[in-house]
């Protein structure tokens, strides 16, 4: 990904026009096999330094579980299991509770963390079209196999012709546009985000004034790192309850 | 100069498609309008009712992002130069 944005205003203090570049997410591990080269991208390198650090959190926070909490870290753990609890209850209703909180709970440190790691100078995961839309495909597999559960193959089948037969071709799209617009949902918001830090830091460069490159971007980046980061996955767990609750309706 | 005429379409281009986001503006003014309305009349499901408005606005945005993933792809990986030749 290259391109050039001239800031006419900027090159009259720069002397020379200065050019932006977003650069896509680096090749980190490639290898053959089959005789076809096989590439391991920056962004699923940062997928698994989440998994990891998930992984010990959850980890520390499980260990030595009382049925009286006596820890610190133990109350911690049980207000957040709690907090999901509420949110399952609330959008699927309380029969859904036991088999989709450690899911969406899990769904949702996880975007949520991939976001957040930009504020640490990292890439974030989330700004790469391919991992949010195999999240996207994870929900619509996730919808697909409860449909099939409670409705079977034909059910499934027939309610592409519902309300109406000549439905079929719109309730085909309507299928497919779920996983593609959860996707693109998350996708915009953070490479959106990284367009305009960088393009902020890019303005700022060209003045060389020390305070405003600190204060400015720090706002911007409270804004578009962690504010965006939690609301969008909140609602890509949202978004998921909700298409699950309705594939068993 | 085709490369140019190339590059300043797709800049105007740009330009053009992010017109779109006056729709997701309109949208989110409604739900806030709305939900500040409902907060009004009844204050004491404030929670509830922010929580709503924020998946709505969410929802509202989308359209938006579409737009902007059209001119982030015409601004930096811009499929028409490599078909100049």
């Amino acid at each position: 990904m290259k391109g050039m944005i001239f800031l006419t205003g900027m090159s009259l203090i720069a002397e020379e026009a200065r050019t932006f570049t977003i650069e896509g997410p680096l090749k980190s591990i490639s290898f053959e096999l089959f005789g076809k080269e096989w590439i391991i991208s920056e962004s699923v390198v940062m997928q698994w330094v989440v998994l990891i650090v998930l992984g010990v959190l959850f980890f520390v926070f499980g260990r030595n579980l009382k049925v009286v909490p006596t820890s610190r870290r133990q109350v911690i753990a049980e207000w957040v299991v709690t907090l999901f609890e509420g949110q399952v209850i609330g959008t699927m209703g309380q029969s859904y509770k036991k088999a989709y909180t450690p899911y969406i709970g899990s769904l949702f440190c996880f975007i949520a963390v991939s976001c957040l790691m930009g504020i640490f100078g990292l890439r974030n995961p989330t700004s790469d079209l391919s991992v949010t839309l195999s999240w996207g495909l994870i929900t619509f597999v996730l919808v697909l196999y409860n449909k099939l559960k409670t409705g079977g193959v034909k059910g499934y089948l027939k309610s592409f012709f519902e309300p109406m037969p000549f439905m079929l071709p719109f309730n085909i799209i309507g299928d497919f546009a779920n996983p593609i617009a959860q996707s693109l949902r998350l996708f915009g918001n953070n490479i959106s985000g990284m367009v305009i830090g960088g393009l902020v830091y890019f303005a700022l460069g060209g003045f060389a004034a020390g305070l405003l490159s600190i204060g400015v971007p720090a706002v911007l980046s409270l804004y578009f790192d962690f504010f965006s980061a939690i609301i969008q996955s909140f609602i890509f767990i949202t978004l998921t309850m909700s298409y699950v609750s309705m594939a068993e309706a | 100069m085709e490369q140019a005429i190339v590059l300043g379409a797709s800049a105007l281009g740009a330009g053009i498609a992010m017109i779109a986001g006056l729709g997701p503006g309109i949208g989110e003014g409604y739900c806030g309008g709305k939900a500040v309305e409902a907060i009004g009349r009844q204050p004491e499901a404030s929670g509830a009712i922010t929580k709503q408005m924020i998946i709505g606005d969410a929802l509202a945005e989308t359209t938006g992002l579409y737009s902007l993933i059209i001119a982030l792809l015409l601004m930096y990986a811009n499929p028409f130069i490599g078909q100049l030749g």
